[in-house]
């Protein structure tokens, strides 16, 4: 490269516009994630069904947030060039995923059970816990893409917005969990 | 952005933050079981629930970048 400070000036300035555009994204996202969250005060105020599965939901909410732990090890990994960090974390992050939607479908389960669809409670309920659960699955799906491309190093050797990008979508899925736990499970 | 100290100083502020977010999400649920006005309940359950937020928006999604250009 003739003028290497131009294109590495032009690489900071492309980081900078994607880093913005994914911030719009999210908060675009987070919009959608409050519509539901005021639609469960705005049909059921603050009321709960006793039969909720509280050691269910806080399972699934440290399952959660253990991932945020592993998928911020795979992108400071990616960083910092090292392969085999990014590999096992992103791995982690997945399986932690697939854990948590585990625990979607027997919440699911235990949900048509005693608060069906018909009722308010569960129709939110099984609204925002599907928008949510879905958010997972695409994150899980996007995560998978970047460890299957990211095995050669590709993602390693300074190009590690892909991993940047999917990782925050991914804290973004538990910043709306954080918010979506206590307004089902918890607030009274 | 490389933070000084390395990966290794990463990884460990990883953890620092993961340990701060599940004492949160165990005082959450802690405060079903103490006896308080209704208000005060929803007031605290919002503080930690934006405690959470904050520290997973600064820490692990490295929201300053926004401002500080990084």
């Amino acid at each position: 490269m003739a003028y290497p400070q131009v294109a590495e000036h032009g690489a900071q300035e492309r980081l900078a516009v994607n880093r913005t555009g994914l911030w719009l994204f999210i908060l675009s996202e987070s919009f959608l994630f409050g519509a539901a969250l005021s639609s469960r005060y705005y049909l059921q105020g603050v009321e709960r069904p006793p039969e909720l599965n509280q050691l269910l939901g806080l399972g699934i909410t440290l399952v959660l947030l253990t991932s945020s732990l592993t998928a911020y090890r795979a992108e400071r990994a990616a960083v910092h060039g090292h392969l085999k960090g990014l590999t096992r974390n992103l791995a982690a992050t997945i399986g932690l995923g697939l854990l948590f939607l585990v625990g979607v479908v027997i919440e699911w389960y235990e949900a048509f059970h005693y608060f069906p669809p018909s009722t308010a409670y569960g129709t939110v309920f099984l609204t925002t816990t599907g928008l949510h659960g879905f958010h997972v699955l695409t994150g899980v799906i996007a995560l998978t893409f970047i460890l299957l491309l990211g095995r050669d190093g590709r993602f390693t050797g300074g190009n590690f917005w892909p991993v940047e990008g999917a990782v925050k979508y991914w804290h973004f899925v538990d910043v709306a969990w954080v918010f979506i736990y206590p307004s089902l499970y918890l607030v009274r | 952005m490389r933070r000084p100290g390395g990966l290794a100083a990463d990884w460990g502020r990883g953890w620092w933050v993961f340990a701060a977010l599940v004492v949160l999400t165990v005082f959450e649920l802690g405060l079903l079981l103490i006896d308080m006005p209704a208000g005060l309940f929803r007031v605290l359950l919002l503080a930690v629930n934006l405690a959470d937020a904050w520290l997973i928006a600064y820490y692990f999604m490295h929201i300053a970048q926004l401002w500080r250009g990084e």
